[in-house]
């Protein structure tokens, strides 16, 4: 018996189908993985399983009726990407909002981020085989939840901004709820270092791990908090102060290595950052009318076109869209930033073994409906 | 000088006073936005690359006289997206940007699959997002239900 396996059994580079049911994928991202032995000679990402054709829905319909698409791209951020079109439609039509629908806006996007965050959090530990953060994750996660289906009515998908303002006012009790919600997420950041940030497995499973280099990202156009785990402070609120991000008082966490650590340490911390800019905008918000209501009803752009970029919760989103003057886009077109977070992937994969390529899909936070769109 | 002075500087050296149009005020969300003769548009992004840009997206309208291809780029310093316009004739080839910047290959497969453009050189011409089989392009405006399908001059004129 023992003779036969003195020479290896397979002596050549086969192929591995991972997903598109994996549980890892997040989604349904199906890669093949070319191995030699069990490290990875080619990974080949094979994505449009979830294609829904969002742009061509965006060019026969008006840009009212596109709303609800919004959110349904990336649905962990969904009232980020549905204000972000507001506000690029909002630009090109010339609308005006009321002061206080900035700050409920504003309030409203960065309570979606952390609630991103979040899951993002409890899903990659989960990944790497720790089930209690997960709990804990989504613990805190349901908060949000609530407060956001309070003010939007919805749990997930939210059309919460309108052309002008926002759909509903908020009350004292939503200040309330908030307030008391980013007080319960500080006291939990203790629970998650303890948890995972100093358990040793964890850190051998992600130092050193999937490093994408300064380079590497540009060549492939990565952002968020990927690009900035790499040491560069890019956050289009900071580069390119949209809505009244210019007016609080946030810091960018970066990293330093670009490896799964790093991406890991600047999405926990930016969660910190999150809560400080909700606290400055609860504290500023003025009164006064929510909701430009005249406007909403008649989005009729002028001729033109517009690129509008923001920060979602994986990295860049812009709407590109162009107007012939009538009441429905030319060209509606999306960019997404997991399209060049996952893209990195075939090189950053190359020479890695399939467990860490598990982490490394994982600590990217791709959500792929949100590159199929 | 900031990067995107010199690359605006660059671009106007190259491409002419003419094709180089600077909004300081950000209107259209781009900083520079330039028009390219698709024989010079490899020199141009290779400008980009040297300077310090990522390229942000790709995409391509379509209109009833011509296709046109619009390349988004950026950099990290505040305010310098730009923006390089390509014409390409229906039916016609438009060179691959994937040696310049790697990010093109896949954003060049999905222009490829969704507007029936080809990109000559391309290192892997498969689709992306749509079935592998697939022989339509769904975001021509001859494709399904469009509002309207105008010529070039209808909204840039």
């Amino acid at each position: 018996m023992a003779e036969q396996f003195k020479e290896p059994v397979v002596d050549r580079v086969y192929t591995l189908n991972l997903g598109p049911q994996h549980p890892s994928t997040h989604g349904v991202l199906r890669v093949l993985l070319d191995l030699d032995g069990e490290f990875i000679v080619k990974a080949d990402p094979v994505i449009g399983y979830g294609h829904r054709g969002h742009e061509k829905m965006g060019e026969n319909r008006t840009y009212k009726q596109f709303l609800p698409n919004a959110s349904r791209m990336d649905y962990l951020s969904g009232l980020l990407y549905n204000h972000g079109f507001v506000l690029a439609v909002e630009k090109l039509a010339g609308i005006e909002v009321p002061e206080r629908a900035r700050y409920i806006r504003t309030v409203c996007a960065e309570l979606n981020r952390i609630s991103s965050h979040l899951l993002w959090f409890g899903t990659y530990v989960m990944d790497l085989g720790g089930f209690t953060p997960f709990l804990y994750a989504f613990d805190d996660r349901e908060n949000i939840l609530d407060i956001l289906d309070r003010v939007s009515g919805s749990r997930l998908t939210y059309s919460y901004c309108r052309f002008g303002g926002v759909c509903n006012d908020v009350d004292a009790q939503f200040v309330d709820m908030t307030r008391a919600f980013v007080k319960r997420l500080r006291s939990r950041f203790p629970d998650y270092d303890n948890l995972v940030t100093k358990n040793v497995i964890f850190i051998h499973r992600t130092r050193g791990v999937g490093v994408i280099t300064a380079e590497q990202a540009r060549e492939f156009g990565v952002t968020g908090p990927n690009l900035r785990a790499c040491g560069i402070p890019y956050d289009m609120r900071r580069i390119e102060p949209y809505e009244i991000y210019d007016r609080f008082d946030f810091e960018v966490p970066i990293g330093s290595n670009g490896d799964a650590l790093d991406r890991y340490h600047v999405r926990l911390q930016e969660m910190e950052q999150s809560c400080r800019i909700i606290e400055q905008a609860l504290d500023k918000m003025p009164g006064g009318p929510f909701w430009n209501e005249a406007a909403a009803f008649k989005v009729r752009p002028p001729k033109g076109e517009i690129y509008f970029g923001f920060e979602s919760a994986r990295g860049q989103t812009g709407y590109y869209l162009v107007s012939d003057g009538s009441q429905c886009p030319y060209r509606c077109h999306i960019r997404v930033p997991s399209y060049g977070n996952l893209h990195v992937l075939t090189e950053v994969l190359r020479g890695t073994m399939v467990a860490d390529a598990i982490s490394i899909l994982g600590s990217i936070d791709v959500v792929i409906p949100e590159i199929d769109r | 000088m900031a990067t995107r002075d010199v690359m605006a500087e660059k671009l106007r050296s190259v491409l002419g006073d003419n094709a180089v149009c600077v909004d300081d005020k950000y209107g259209a969300g781009v900083f520079v936005a330039a028009t390219a003769p698709a024989a010079r548009l490899l020199e141009v992004l290779g400008l980009f690359k040297e300077t310090g840009f990522y390229l942000e997206t790709m995409t391509a309208l379509d209109f009833q006289d011509t296709q046109e291809i619009v390349y988004h780029l950026n950099c990290y310093e505040p305010l310098s997206r730009m923006s390089v316009r390509v014409l390409v004739e229906h039916g016609a080839a438009a060179p691959t940007a994937s040696g310049v910047f790697t990010a093109a290959n896949w954003l060049e497969r999905e222009v490829r699959e969704f507007h029936g453009i080809q990109f000559d050189g391309h290192p892997d011409p498969r689709n992306l997002l749509l079935p592998e089989d697939a022989d339509y392009h769904p975001l021509k405006k001859d494709f399904g239900k469009v509002h309207a399908y105008r010529t070039r001059e209808e909204i840039y004129g």
